[in-house]
């Protein structure tokens, strides 16, 4: 049956859990009591992407975007919009600054600059229904391949696509592919690795809450080529979402026959499992994740002797991430030439050459609009924190961006016209990795930033090698110290060698680019590390125990009139004053929580 | 064959060598502290890192575990991975600062003081330092994976599942084996009650020297415990064997000889004490048996031969109870011959060894060999306290403050008291039996036992090594309880005998015999269990049974049963009878 109208409510993890599915219940209940329940249908997609505007909605055909949906604007927007055809302007995004609202979700910037390849069908299709996804094309290109490639062919598509590890690490995909099928074997596998771990990052998340049959499709094509029969998905078991629409796509996948036995009626047969990880970090990295997959404790090995020699079981292994499967499709649907058309680089002659396609960023901090997205490789940072983004909160300074999750390094300002490319990212200090985004501004203390990405990193290592695990704590301690005004100059000299030295020489990647965000804080900020060695201060006034605050007398008599107000909410009693006189803070007392600074109406209260 | 650069040195090795072992062929060292050559490289200490350069690029790998390539250069000793030695031997200092291993380590890198200060820092000398060698021992050469790490970073940690004692550990010491800083101990079982296993009071390896006076004195392997045969792992000793000795196919065998004699001597076993509880053997702590304490005498034994109680203390006053199980109305009635000798001895030994008080316990004293007496009367000129009568039991006693002591309840009967006797060890002397299975010997070679189950002797006078059954022969505590002397005596005569036999070269053999009439035997092997001499055997070829000339004494026992009369006498059938009657009445 065929509506008039289909009103795709997200139901990403964010939307969910700010209630999108009360919402979703409250539309069908409305639509019903107006008798058009036949006429508009309400549809629970995967992540739209836009997750600061949440719990949201698209109208289509229209295109019609409406955000921070509550429960009680649905009877009003049923009635306005599906039966009166009137658009509800004060549920539409209206851009910061801005006084009228953007309708349709195609113009608001924060769709507009963005390139869909990945998330193609996100917030368009139902992801637990494989018919939405064939309709829109999907498990063509696995018939292709199947029906009409070589497995050779479809490793030369893909390795002149220049795709490349969606994972962090940016190896082409087609040369792993091409490697792990030369290898001499009975057995081969293909894993994906959905075990996404970095604090702030849900890429890999949303594809699969999204469109999970892409990712299905894809590791069919590249069980295809490599020439394996067994797969597997290793998937963060927090994530019960995406795990339950796995699932479902698996079985509607195998009920549909493509996956099993004789694929297509052809001899190739495939099947995946799934595996859930138990939250550790480290799993993410490939050596450690099979050995999970095989019983063992979750701890990389050296990788002399890659995965794709000796990987699952001791057999040709070939790992990839999830957005990198969900490339596949497309690129045999659409063809290399479209993939490598994007992005930078030529990757004709040297593999590494550039970076094609598009990348997927959850974009978090200090930024408007935050949410997931899909860029072209190429895009600046400033395209993506300015135009897609809709610049900083509050009209704050911009500081750093830090991209590649925990690990990333931090990117000033200086460097905010870098495009976003595998090398130019590595090259000053941070990397692509897995797709975190975290904006900071004025506020935020380099040192402080450092210390907590650090502290992450270091409870999430396995402790296996003696860099990572003797000398990240030892740069935590350092931090610890800095941060505390304890700090010297000779730790500064230290807290760098040491991280060169954890860089070097630890066993996996998570040792090895752990450093990353204080390497790089060192060497864009280090005026602000200098500040609390030097001066004992914190310039963003963010360490405690650099900062002190006061009650500046004048404005607390002449403009609050000891209104008493600090002294009240001071959860440690700490601010002494008669009510109409000048208040003060026995700093002995203070616990500097900041609560007597946001609660004053005069500003009096200011940190030094 | 793989062509390399190390340190300017060109050098020629295997496929699949790492670095480590190329470098060590160059003669070149590479410090490690978490590689040993029998498990498989870990790379965790990254002490080994070296440089390996390709064109321009150079990258820092740990040479442990790195492959050799074709054309491979490496640097093990430049400025970069020098500097990344010392900061990790820092690192090291700053945690472990006490551990020798540690220290030696820097102190060949050249490293002094660390210049970090680590909260987490251990100050023992036997810290762990979480080198993984132990775990990787266990899981890969032992396969039992006793060992494992838990929690993460930082806090990791070797432990044993729960921290509870493994079921599953053999108890092997590979761990301890190799552990760089002597962390693992393998706990001592050997003075845990109910670990003794009967000849042994020290726990043993799975290669052992059966006892140190063996002959030859050559190591043999216990399959029950040796983890090749459990898990099929390990290996070690073959590995470490030069003359390659070890060969784990060999297999006990069963072997077949023809013999005409058989000289029986299996000796005996000592009662198992815990049958008697009163005296607290398995339940207390320094009740020893007359074994045990052999043991503990000897100069290879667990204590090297002192006389220690369990917490390493001297005794201050031994006791040794006489006559345990034996001349017991409740368990043997015969003298066990042997105990009051050695119980002297051991006295003895005390005095000599030790300042202890010595208490013998006994009913009446046998001292009736050859200089026996006089040593009995020796020790009465020690100071040996010789309490006679019989003990009631033994108990523990606690007094605040004092370590616990023994107390022997006992009847003297000389003065005609009960006294209690407080004592730090006591030693029983158990009585001597036949061993358990000494019936079923008795079945194969159809021999008898005496009512206390020793094997019984033609005549307790006149044949005492020959049995009932020609050919067969008994020496020693298989046919009754005796000393060395007296064993060393019987056995002797009865290789005399024996020897007479095959002097002859031919058996004279009385010719009265039964005879089977083959034709007509049923073979329903009614007389093959009825013959007292165990002449008769079935065959199954022919399904008939078989009368041994050799064995037969005429006695017709078979001739009396056979149902179908197919026995008869050698020249004293029925006919012949008959004939001799007839002839006898025509007279």
């Amino acid at each position: 049956m065929a509506y008039r109208t289909y009103l795709m409510v997200c139901a990403g993890t964010g939307c969910v859990a700010n209630n999108s599915m009360k919402i979703k219940e409250k539309l069908e209940d409305e639509l019903l009591k107006r008798g058009i329940h036949n006429e508009v249908s309400v549809v629970t997609t995967g992540c739209n992407g836009f997750c600061a505007a949440g719990p949201l909605m698209v109208v289509q055909p229209d295109g019609v975007f409406y955000q921070l949906l509550k429960e009680s604007d649905i009877p009003l927007l049923v009635e306005e919009h599906f039966i009166k055809g009137r658009p509800v302007k004060k549920l539409m995004y209206t851009p910061p600054k801005e006084k009228s609202s953007i309708p349709k979700m195609s113009d608001i910037p924060f769709f507009a600059n963005q390139t869909l390849i990945a998330l193609k069908n996100r917030g368009l299709i139902d992801p637990e229904k494989i018919d939405e996804y064939i309709a829109r094309g999907g498990y063509e290109a696995l018939a292709k391949v199947l029906t009409t490639m070589t497995s050779e062919e479809v490793i030369k598509e893909i390795k002149d696509s220049g795709l490349r590890g969606r994972g962090g690490g940016g190896f082409p995909t087609g040369i792993k592919w091409e490697t792990c099928k030369r290898m001499e074997a009975d057995t081969r596998y293909v894993i994906c690795n959905a075990d996404e771990g970095d604090p702030g990052a849900f890429m890999d998340r949303s594809i699969i809450e999204s469109d999970p049959h892409a990712v299905l499709e894809g590791m069919c094509i590249g069980a295809f080529a490599i020439g394996a029969s067994d797969g597997y998905i290793y998937i963060r078991n927090e994530y019960p979402i995406a795990l339950q629409r796995l699932q479902v796509a698996i079985k509607q996948a195998r009920e549909y026959g493509l996956l099993g036995k004789n694929i297509f009626g052809t001899d190739f047969s495939f099947d995946v499992r799934i595996v859930r990880g138990a939250g550790a970090f480290v799993c993410g990295e490939s050596t450690a994740l099979m050995a999970s997959i095989e019983g063992k404790p979750g701890e990389p090995r050296a990788k002399y002797v890659h995965t794709v020699e000796k990987g699952l079981h001791d057999k040709p292994t070939c790992l990839n991430n999830v957005e990198t499967w969900a490339n596949v499709a497309q690129i045999i649907t659409r063809g290399a030439s479209w993939f490598s058309s994007i992005g930078t680089g030529d990757v004709s002659e040297d593999a590494w050459g550039g970076s094609k396609g598009t990348k997927v960023f959850s974009l978090s901090g200090k930024v408007n609009n935050t949410g997931l997205i899909e860029v072209p490789m190429g895009i600046s940072l400033r395209q993506i924190i300015y135009d897609i983004g809709g610049g900083i909160k509050d009209g704050k300074k911009f500081k750093a961006v830090q991209t590649g999750g925990p690990s990333g390094g931090f990117i000033p300002e200086s460097l905010l016209d870098l495009p976003v490319d595998y090398e130019e990212l590595t090259r000053v200090g941070s990397m692509m990795g897995s797709g975190g985004m975290v904006v900071t501004d004025e506020d935020n203390c380099m040192v402080e930033m450092a210390k907590y990405f650090l502290s992450f990193t270091q409870a999430e290592s396995c402790g296996k090698c003696i860099p990572c695990r003797e000398g990240t704590k030892r740069m935590l301690d350092i931090l610890e110290k800095i941060t505390t005004g304890e700090g010297t100059e000779e730790d500064l000299v230290l807290l760098e060698e040491l991280s060169y030295m954890v860089v070097d020489s630890s066993l996996c990647a998570l040792g090895g680019s752990a450093p990353n965000p204080v390497l790089t804080t060192l060497k864009y900020f280090r005026d602000e590390y200098e500040t609390h060695v030097r001066d004992k201060k914190c310039p963003a006034h963010c360490c405690k125990a650099l900062i002190k605050y006061s009650i500046d007398p004048n404005i607390c008599v002449e403009k609050g009139h000891g209104c008493g107000v600090c002294s009240k909410s001071c959860p440690d009693g700490a601010i002494i004053g008669e009510s109409k006189q000048v208040h003060y803070i026995d700093l002995m007392k203070c616990g500097k929580c900041g609560i007597c600074y946001d609660s004053c109406k005069f500003n009096a209260i200011y940190i030094e | 064959m793989i062509k390399l650069t190390i340190d300017g040195k060109q050098l020629e090795v295997f496929e699949d060598t790492s670095i480590l072992k190329a470098a060590e062929k160059a003669g070149i060292w590479i410090p490690t502290m978490c590689h040993c050559d029998y498990i498989e490289p870990y790379g965790v200490c990254r002490l080994c890192s070296v440089e390996v350069v390709k064109g321009k690029r150079s990258r820092i790998v740990t040479a442990c575990n790195y492959p050799v390539r074709e054309g491979l250069t490496v640097r093990t000793n430049s400025e970069r991975v020098k500097w990344i030695r010392k900061i990790i031997m820092e690192l090291m200092l700053s945690r472990w600062p006490n551990v020798p291993a540690v220290k030696e380590m820097a102190e060949q890198l050249g490293i002094s003081k660390p210049r970090f200060e680590s909260k987490e820092k251990d100050e023992a000398e036997d810290a762990c330092i979480l080198c993984g060698m132990c775990v990787n021992v266990c899981n890969d050469l032992v396969g039992k994976g006793v060992l494992g790490f838990s929690k993460m970073g930082i806090e990791r940690e070797v432990v044993l599942p729960y921290n509870e004692r493994s079921e599953e550990c053999i108890a092997c010491g590979a761990c301890a084996y190799v552990c760089p800083t002597k962390h693992i101990k393998v706990k001592s079982l050997e003075y845990e009650r109910g670990a003794i296993q009967d000849w042994s009071l020290a726990s043993k390896t799975a290669i052992y020297v059966p006892t140190m006076q063996a002959v030859p004195r050559v190591p043999t392997i216990d399959e029950a415990s040796c983890i090749n045969k459990q898990t099929g792992g390990c290996k070690a000793c073959q590995t470490y064997c030069e003359p390659g000795a070890i060969n784990y196919d060999m297999k006990d065998e069963e072997i077949e000889v023809e013999v005409g004699q058989i000289l029986i001597t299996t000796g005996y076993q000592l009662m198992d004490l815990t049958k008697m509880p009163q005296f607290g053997y398995g339940r207390l702590d320094n009740v020893y048996s007359s074994l045990d304490f052999e043991h503990m005498l000897n100069s290879t034994g667990p204590t090297n031969g002192t006389i220690q109680c369990k917490d390493g203390s001297v005794p201050r006053a031994v006791g040794i109870i006489h006559c345990i199980g034996s001349r017991d109305e409740n368990y043997h009635k015969y003298c066990s011959r042997v105990c009051c000798m050695y119980a002297l001895k051991f006295a003895h030994l005390i005095k000599d060894r030790t300042t202890a008080e010595v208490y013998q316990f006994y009913i009446d004293m046998r001292a009736f060999g050859k200089g026996y007496e006089e040593f009995y009367k020796r020790l009465l000129d020690e100071g040996v306290n010789m309490i006679r009568g019989k003990v009631g039991e033994v108990t523990e006693c606690r007094v605040d403050g004092e370590k616990p002591f023994l107390k022997v309840a006992c009847e003297d009967t000389l003065i005609g008291k009960f006294r209690e006797i407080p004592l730090d060890m006591v030693i029983l002397c158990p009585a001597i039996e036949s061993n358990a299975d000494s019936s079923d010997l008795k079945k194969i070679f159809s021999i008898s036992q005496s009512p206390d189950k020793f094997f019984l002797e033609r005549h307790p006078k006149l044949d005492p090594m020959s049995t009932m059954t020609d050919g067969i022969f008994i020496a020693g505590c298989a046919q009754g309880p005796k000393d060395i002397p007296d064993s060393v005596a019987q056995a002797s005569g009865a290789a005399a005998k024996i020897l007479s036999l095959i002097s002859v070269g031919e058996v004279a053999v009385d010719p009265i015999k039964a005879e089977i009439v083959e034709e007509r035997c049923s073979g329903c092997r009614i007389c093959n269990n009825l013959c007292p001499y165990g002449a008769i055997s079935y065959i199954d070829e022919k399904k008939i049974s078989f009368i041994n000339d050799m064995l037969c004494k005429g006695c017709g026992t078979c001739v009396a049963a056979c149902p179908s009369s197919v026995i008869t006498g050698k020249g004293f059938t029925d006919a012949q009878i008959m004939a001799e009657i007839e002839g006898l009445l025509a007279i």
